[in-house]
């Protein structure tokens, strides 16, 4: 960073172009360390750490790629900006992967949860609601032998409290979850 | 750092990079030499989003397909892949004194440096030749080429098509780089490069160092972790 100022300051309106030139043992420092990282990463994959094989791998490899950008790439003694771009890069690399991992990683979980508890599509928060009111209505750990403790539950919930088991399903929604049914198969079958 | 900038001045002989000039949109040299690397800049984030998407489907895959992975990762030759990476290594190293000592005008040392970084990728590729022909005899190959035998996991074809995308694909770019390296090296030896304009071997050079990056990546996640 000081280099480029310094370039500025003295070499500006035309004058030639003055290089930052790094000493020698810089960089056969840096070639040491990348050695090092190397003989690191590769022993450690000779012992077994379980889960942490994958994230010791790539924490030594992060470290060698910024000891390679920092200085034979000379991101260190450049201007910030070029820094901020290759740091965006990595930035939206990790949005992509991680957002399409939240995909991946999940598929499949959906249809059971909505089979338990079928969304009406026409009116969704509704179903939420008639649940709401039916777990205040329930004491706390409770199962199906219901001693409301709190405040009498309002006339359309205990109808519903009377038989927990039953699941929750508002009468507009039977059309909606049946033609909810195929998009689910479908989905199913997509991977 | 700061002590070590003193050690190369611009301008000293006339002879210097003599069809160097600066284009007239640019204020100065110091401009156009900024621009310019921002531009490589810009285009390795380009390399970066590449490689990103074959990234992101080992990440995919590994997760769906872990046994596999791990069973398939064994065949792969931990070895010649470490011994890659030091190649590799190495090369960057030469690639960036190449683009040290064009900033001091010494061509003959630039040429020998550069030529160092050619043979370094010339043996990476040699390498990942035998590497190859390796896998192609055993019948490890991507997807419904897969034919070798002896595996317990159902989906071993689908790490060897991540394998042979990702080190290919790499593999690509390291001809790439050894075209660009030859062309900074002719134009070296014809001494168009000095103090005053070394823009094209530094833009290459940083090519070159992001090719050693991703194979920074690709070495611990394909033959280390799997």
């Amino acid at each position: 960073m000081s280099a480029a100022s310094h370039a500025h300051t003295e070499h500006a309106h035309g004058g030639d172009h003055v290089p930052h030139v790094l000493p020698l043992g810089v960089y056969l420092a840096t070639f040491a360390t990348l050695l090092v990282l190397t003989a690191l990463t590769v022993g450690a994959s000779y012992l077994s750490f379980g889960a942490w094989n994958l994230i010791i791998a790539i924490v030594i490899a992060t470290l060698k790629a910024a000891t390679v950008a920092l200085v034979f790439m000379h991101l260190w003694f450049d201007h910030r900006f070029h820094s901020i771009i290759m740091a965006s890069s990595v930035i939206f690399l990790t949005i992509f992967i991680s957002f399409t991992m939240f995909d991946t990683q999940n598929r499949g979980r959906t249809e059971a949860i909505e089979g338990e508890r079928p969304a009406d599509i026409q009116n969704p928060f509704k179903a939420s609601q008639r649940q709401a009111a039916l777990m205040k209505s329930l004491p706390p750990m409770a199962s199906g032998t219901a001693l409301p403790r709190a405040p009498p539950p309002p006339p359309a919930a205990s109808a519903s409290a009377a038989a927990p088991s039953e699941p929750i399903v508002p009468v507009a929604s039977a059309s909606a979850s049946a033609s909810a049914a195929p998009s689910a198969s479908t989905s199913a079958a997509a991977h | 750092m700061s002590t070590a900038e003193t050690t190369a001045r611009g301008g000293e002989q006339p002879a210097l990079s003599p069809q160097f000039h600066v284009a007239h949109h640019f204020d100065s040299a110091d401009t156009q030499f900024d621009a310019g690397r921002m531009g490589i800049w810009l285009f390795l984030v380009t390399e970066v989003l590449l490689f990103g998407g074959l990234f992101c489907a080992f990440a995919i895959f590994r997760s769906w397909y872990f046994d596999s992975f791990v069973e398939a990762h064994h065949h792969l030759d931990k070895v010649m892949g470490a011994i890659n990476t030091v190649v590799l290594i190495t090369s960057s190293l030469t690639m960036a004194l190449a683009v040290r000592s064009a900033q001091q005008s010494k061509k003959e040392l630039t040429a020998i440096l550069l030529a160092l970084t050619l043979a370094c990728a010339a043996t990476f590729l040699c390498i990942k030749y035998v590497e190859y022909s390796h896998k192609f005899h055993e019948g490890l190959l991507p997807g419904k080429w897969f034919s070798a035998v002896g595996f317990h996991t159902a989906h071993p074809g689908v790490f060897f098509a991540i394998y042979f995308m990702m080190t290919g694909i790499h593999g690509l770019h390291v001809v790439i780089g050894m075209i660009l390296i030859s062309w900074i090296l002719k134009r070296t030896m014809k001494g168009e490069f000095s103090s005053r304009y070394y823009a094209p071997v530094e833009g290459v050079g940083l090519y070159w160092h992001l090719v050693d990056l991703i194979w920074i990546y690709l070495f611990p996640l394909l033959y280390l972790v799997g």
